[in-house]
């Protein structure tokens, strides 16, 4: 410390001092700025309009747009310091190559031509669908088209997924189910416009807290939010429905059973716009109220208030996130909704929708264009009229389209575990966090023979494992468009320079296709983002997720347009889908699902007494690699919690804040903090997931949707020990 | 300050009032023509402040969904590290499951009627804006002292040891007065925050509607921000951050001032009752040494502070700061002890200073003396920290005196004065009395600050505190029975042991009054 300031004389005045900002206003002076970049933040899937304030080439303040359609001048509080992501200490900077068991300084030269070369031998010798790649959400739309193509046509494999399948697969797989295709049929707006809102496992005030202003300006609905655990949204429910842990399928059932019985439907839209009703109807026969209330824990009014609630709305929105997917039986559960929906006629209108509230910011963007559970434009690997289709815009021949998914995410890393797959290219996510049950996932990477991680920071606990380590640009460094939950394409835009060497994604799939000698090929004549985006426009046209009407300037003078958006559609109103009845199936009509409730496979007994729910806090994103650098959320939320009811805690002699150990029949997670808490039922405990340091995926499990192969994160049995003391 | 806000009002230009300026500017978005048509929500005032008016927070629970935007927004705005937050998200709890009910607290400064923050500070860093109410802090007149943050009841005035001085949460009066809302404000996605027009002759009498569960009473300091609570709360909602209490910082600093100065004092009441009883030969030493003392213990005590430098500054706050009454107590004892000890030197060399001279001189120092404990021992009586704020505080400072100061005398060559081995006896004993009358008390209080200072006195601190009461036992029996010189000093030295054993265990068992925390144990350390 200087000796001025340790006798007094100076107080960082300056330091301290603040500014009549012309935007801000008056504000601290380390937040003027001398320019500002409009983009669309960077975290969810809300897809929240703002401007980054620069100086020199620092970041040094965020505002939100105060005409933004989504956000109205609103951000959360991670949007209000994202800022502070971009100069972190750990950004990755260079290249760094394995060289005897140390990361070492490469050129990007050196590590591309290295990684090529190694990928090549690998899918020399094991066949081309021994390289798998893990993808994201998020990184820009024009990346995820562009790697999209340099995975399936340049590497030539298949087994390539996103993180996207631990988050969102069981809305995508649920949606083509019923609907015919991917697509969330509504719009933010059906919030503040339908008179009935039910949230199944859905926090949004932790999750999605700008979503919340929609529902505080609506002040005549009835908000009815199913979730096991009291949390922050439920406190804002009308009606809270604390159902048992993974009942919700039973739940929609039963409300189906009674929206049918009770003649609630809507006979002209079913006999119009779907098919299935008669073996729906004789299905849900055995969804009695009383069933159903002794299978969820929840009276039979509760649930006939609910179905009549939902059957006289005016406008329903059934609005759900992780409750729902991280199931294996979200894809059946996402029917059930949709079947709500369609039983009803509550889609495709102000305020009706069964609606998928996505999680990253550009989820969506790789669902649409990425090439991952289906081809570009919302095309199926097994369409013969779509792979033509697709074929003729590449000109290719339709032969080098994968004529199947390859390997999901979770397969994939199976894969690795069983040596089929022997090369990994893992982009911009952090499975050493996120990935359930931790010890398959290690014994998956140490079993590869060439790992790529490719990531905008390093040191994180993925990274430090790879054999190559690419440094990417991040949101505020590079250019391109994220899309939300409600379809809306937003701009994102290049606020300062990446650090050291880092490039952005766009940049080093180029550089990597040339290295295979691809990129002429694939990607004529391209430099810029935009040119990715001008094909996917031209890709997308007619499609479902249409972008042909859509530019770039649009994008900035509209701050953000909903797809779909034919070439000359200049309509600003929101959009919804299916307004006409009119679905993605061969015959136009939506499917109604038969979809059989069962209790979630690793049931709590003896030993392992605790049912454990994982989910989130506010101040966190996911797996907390930007967000531990932001310091006033690290601050706000250091560590790991389990929260567990006090009359469990009475039984073990547990006291709050003690420190405890959380085990399951696969790992153990050591010394957390304990949180007695009447939010969560007796019988059930809840830890968030975003800590490395206590990670909760030590103990959750490898049971994943048959369909959409999305984890079963929510339910697993446990017991809970004191740290140190073993039973 | 400049106030456009109110002329732009009287003026009858209601265009400014809007939650944020952006949205002056732009055409309301589509969606939100559905909002518009029920009445403006408006968050900053429309009119101007009449006379007996101010502004305050207002804070509906009701809408608040604990997202922390606002806490995130006041730091940026005011440039902040993380670790300081002038608006803090406390939780409560309450019901039991499914009936469960969780609701936040979302608080900045209340701006009080009758600030105790500004009451206490002995440089007037604060000020309570004459038009608006807003309570104001002078980071540039500060000294860091950090009495202000022992004052309030809420927490709200916080320690940047970065800077070395307090800051607190100005209800961003500078954007007030440019017609834009507080940064907390602007930043609530569920317009929980506003900023209002209070009447403070009425909320004189209504204040009590303030008070919050997690929210320590509004008749502390006449808060004046409302609560909108959520309708039939559950009778046990409570705040969740009660289960794991701090140590309070120990102020080293201040812990070797009030051992050491309490001695001196102690010591020149000795010496001046050796003076009038006749024995009155070879005092210089230890007046001396007792003087040099005191000053290194006022020296010491400036080590406490943000900015040493200003800490002469002290002394302006006279008319309502303890501290700068203690200040001048204090000084008025180095003062008479100089005095003293000037005189015994001269009747050292000449042996001409009468007697009743040195005794008046004598007396004056330890009235002085006494005056500088006294306000030394009354500026930690506050209402916020209800551990210290009982005659027991007194009580405790005055038995060091006792104790400490005969002790002292008589290890400087009084040993033969076996009343002075019984005055120290008797300040051992009042000290005894009044830790185990404090702990008692503590035990038996239904506040939960009391009881949780006796939570942590009889676990992470019981050690300490066995340690501390063994001491003045020992040291009663040590100065009872032995009285060679090294005993003398052995007794000496274990009883000012003791006694800084029990000034630390007096600075880090206090719970102080505080908002309702959240349950983070490290997002607590911030509050």
């Amino acid at each position: 410390m200087k000796l001025t300031r340790l006798i007094g004389l100076d107080n960082l005045a300056a330091e301290y001092s603040y500014v009549r900002d012309p935007e801000l206003g008056y504000t601290s002076a380390k937040r003027a700025a001398e320019r500002w970049v409009k983009t669309t933040c960077g975290y969810c899937s809300v897809g929240c309009g703002m401007e980054v304030g620069v100086r020199g080439n620092e970041a040094v303040a965020v505002r939100a747009l105060d005409q933004h359609p989504v956000n109205r001048g609103k951000l959360c509080p991670k949007g209000l310091s994202e800022h502070h992501i971009i100069a972190a200490e750990n950004r990755a900077q260079y290249p760094l190559l394995r060289v005897n068991g140390k990361l070492t300084r490469v050129s990007w030269d050196d590590a591309l031509g290295e990684m090529t070369a190694r990928f090549g031998a690998v899918q020399k010798k094991h066949g081309p669908q021994s390289l798998g790649v893990l993808s994201t959400g998020q990184l820009v739309t024009e990346e995820f088209y562009t790697l999209g193509k340099l995975v399936q046509l340049g590497f030539g494999t298949n087994n390539y997924d996103g993180n996207t399948t631990l988050c969102m697969a069981s809305a995508v797989s649920g949606y083509k189910v019923s609907f015919g295709s991917d697509g969330p049929p509504g719009a933010y707006e059906d919030l503040e416009r339908a008179d009935v809102i039910l949230l199944i496992g859905a926090n949004i005030a932790d999750n999605h807290p700008i979503l919340c202003q929609y529902l505080e300006a609506n002040r005549e609905k009835t908000l009815i939010v199913a979730d096991p655990r009291v949390t922050k949204t439920a406190m804002m429910a009308d009606i809270h429905l604390p159902l048992k842990p993974r009942t919700d399928l039973a739940l929609l059932n039963g409300i189906a059973h009674i929206l049918v019985r009770e003649r609630l439907i809507d006979h002209a839209y079913i006999d119009q716009h779907t098919t299935g009703f008669d073996e729906l109807a004789r299905f849900l026969e055995d969804y009695t109220p009383d069933r159903v209330a002794a299978v969820t824990g929840l009276s039979a009014e509760q649930i006939y208030r609910t179905a009549f609630l939902y059957g006289r709305a005016k406008a329903g929105f059934i609005g759900w996130t992780m409750g729902v997917n991280h199931s294996t039986q979200g894809t059946e559960t996402v029917n059930a909704i949709c079947n709500l929906a369609l039983l009803t006629g509550q889609i495709g209108h102000a305020g009706a929708a069964p609606f998928s509230i996505t999680g990253q910011c550009n989820a969506m963007g790789t669902r649409e264009t990425g090439f991952t559970s289906s081809m570009p434009g919302y095309r199926k690997f097994d369409d013969p009229g779509d792979r033509n289709d697709l074929a003729a815009l590449w000109k290719i021949d339709e032969s080098r389209l994968p004529a199947k998914r390859g390997c999901a995410y979770p397969d994939i890393v199976e894969g690795a575990v069983a040596g089929r797959i022997r090369a990994l290219w893992i982009i911009a996510t952090n499975p050493l966090v996120s990935f359930p049950n931790q010890d398959v996932l290690r014994q998956a990477l140490s079993n590869l023979d060439f790992l790529v991680v490719q990531d905008g920071y390093h040191p994180t606990p993925t990274t430090e494992l790879a054999h190559l380590v690419l440094p990417a640009a991040i949101w505020g460094e590079k250019e391109g468009t994220y899309t939300n939950s409600e379809r809306r394409v937003g701009k994102v835009n290049a606020a300062v320079r990446p650090p050291g060497d880092a490039r952005p994604d766009f940049d080093i799939f180029l550089s990597v296709a040339e290295k295979l000698g691809v990129r002429d090929e694939l990607y004529p004549g391209w430099s810029k983002p935009e040119d990715a985006f001008n094909e996917w426009r031209r890709v997308s046209r007619g499609r479902l997720c249409d972008y042909s009407g859509i530019t770039y300037q649009r994008l900035e003078e509209e701050d953000g347009v909903q797809w779909p958006c034919p070439e000359g559609s200049a309509d600003q109103a929101a959009r919804r889908l299916y307004t006409d009845g009119t679905f993605q199936t061969p015959d136009g009509r939506a499917r109604l699902v038969c979809a059989p409730w069962q209790p979630f496979p690793e049931q709590p007994n003896r030993d392992y007494p605790f049912v454990l729910n994982t989910g989130r806090t506010v101040e966190h994103w996911h797996t907390r690699t930007k967000t531990k650098e932001v310091p006033i959320l690290e601050r706000l939320s250091p560590q790991a919690w389990l929260e567990m009811n006090p009359a469990d805690a009475q039984k073990l002699g547990f006291r709050s804040h003690c420190r405890v150990d959380i085990i399951s029949r696969r790992g153990r997670v050591r010394g957390v903090e304990l949180r007695l808490t009447e939010i969560i039922a007796p019988g059930q405990v809840f830890m968030p997931f975003h800590y490395f340091e206590t990670n909760v995926n030590e103990v959750t499990q490898s049971a994943f949707d048959p369909v959409s192969r999305e984890p079963n994160y929510k339910q697993c049995a446990v017991r809970v020990e004191r740290t140190g003391v073993t039973s | 300050m400049i106030l456009p806000l109110l002329e732009r009002a009287r003026a009858g230009d209601t265009e400014f009032v809007l939650a944020s300026r952006g949205a002056s500017r732009s055409k309301a978005p589509e969606a939100l023509v559905q909002i518009n048509t029920e009445p403006a929500r408006t968050l900053i005032p429309q009119r101007a402040l009449r006379p007996g008016e101010q502004y305050r927070f207002h804070f509906d629970m009701t809408k608040c969904i604990g997202c922390k935007c606002c806490v995130v927004a006041c730091n940026e705005q005011n440039g902040n590290p993380a670790a300081i937050q002038w608006r803090r998200v406390g939780e409560i709890e309450g019901g039991h499951y499914p009936h469960t009910q969780r609701h936040y607290l979302s608080m900045g400064c209340n701006h009080c009627l009758e600030p105790s923050c500004l009451a206490g500070c002995p440089v007037k860093a604060y000020t309570k804006h004459p038009a608006t109410g807003i309570v104001l802090h002078s980071a540039d007149t500060c000294i860091g002292c950090q009495y202000c943050t022992w004052n309030c009841s809420y927490g709200v005035p916080q320690y940047n040891p970065e800077r070395g001085v307090v800051g607190k949460c100005d209800m961003c009066h500078n954007r007030l007065s440019d017609g834009m809302a507080p940064a907390c404000v602007n930043a609530c996605p569920e317009g929980a925050i506003a900023i209002e027009i209070v009447d403070t002759l009425q909320w004189r009498i209504d204040h009590l509607t303030a008070d919050a569960p997690g929210l320590p009473p509004s008749t502390d300091s006449l808060s004046t921000t409302r609560v909108t609570l959520p309708e039939a709360l559950a009778p046990n909602t409570g705040r969740v951050d009660t289960q794991q209490i701090h140590l309070e910082h120990p102020h080293w600093p201040l812990v070797v001032m009030l051992v050491l100065t309490q001695m001196s004092v102690g010591a020149f009441g000795a010496m001046w009752l050796l003076q009038i009883t006749g024995s009155g030969g070879g005092l210089l030493a230890p007046a001396l040494s007792s003087l040099l003392i005191a000053a290194l213990s006022l020296g010491a005590s400036t080590l406490h502070l943000g900015r040493p430098v200003h800490a002469w500054r002290a002394l302006r706050g006279w008319r309502t700061s303890w501290l700068s009454r203690e200040v001048i107590g204090l000084s008025a004892f180095a003062g008479a002890a100089s005095a003293y000890a000037g005189l015994l030197v001269l009747d050292e060399f000449t042996g001409a200073i009468l007697p009743a001279l040195l005794s008046a001189a004598g007396f004056m120092t330890l009235l002085c003396g006494v005056a500088g404990v006294a306000c030394s021992s009354r500026l930690y009586v506050v209402k916020a920290r209800p551990s210290w704020n009982s005659p027991l505080t007194p009580a405790e400072l005055f038995s060091t005196a006792l104790l400490l100061g005969p002790l002292f005398v008589r290890a400087m060559g009084f040993n033969g004065a076996s009343w002075l081995a019984a005055a120290a006896c008797a300040g051992a004993m009042a000290q005894l009395g009044t830790q185990v009358i404090k702990l008692l008390w503590l035990a038996r209080s239904d506040v939960f600050e009391l009881r949780a200072s006796s939570l942590l006195l009889s676990t992470r601190l019981e050690r300490p505190l066995l340690a501390r009461l063994a001491a003045l036992i020992a040291t009663t029996i040590l100065a009872l029975k032995f009285n060679s010189m090294t005993a003398c000093v052995v007794t000496l030295l274990l009883a000012i042991c003791g006694e800084g054993l029990g000034r630390w265990i007096f600075f880090v068992s206090v719970v102080p009054k505080n908002i309702a925390a959240s349950f983070s144990a490290a997002g607590r350390k911030a509050a």
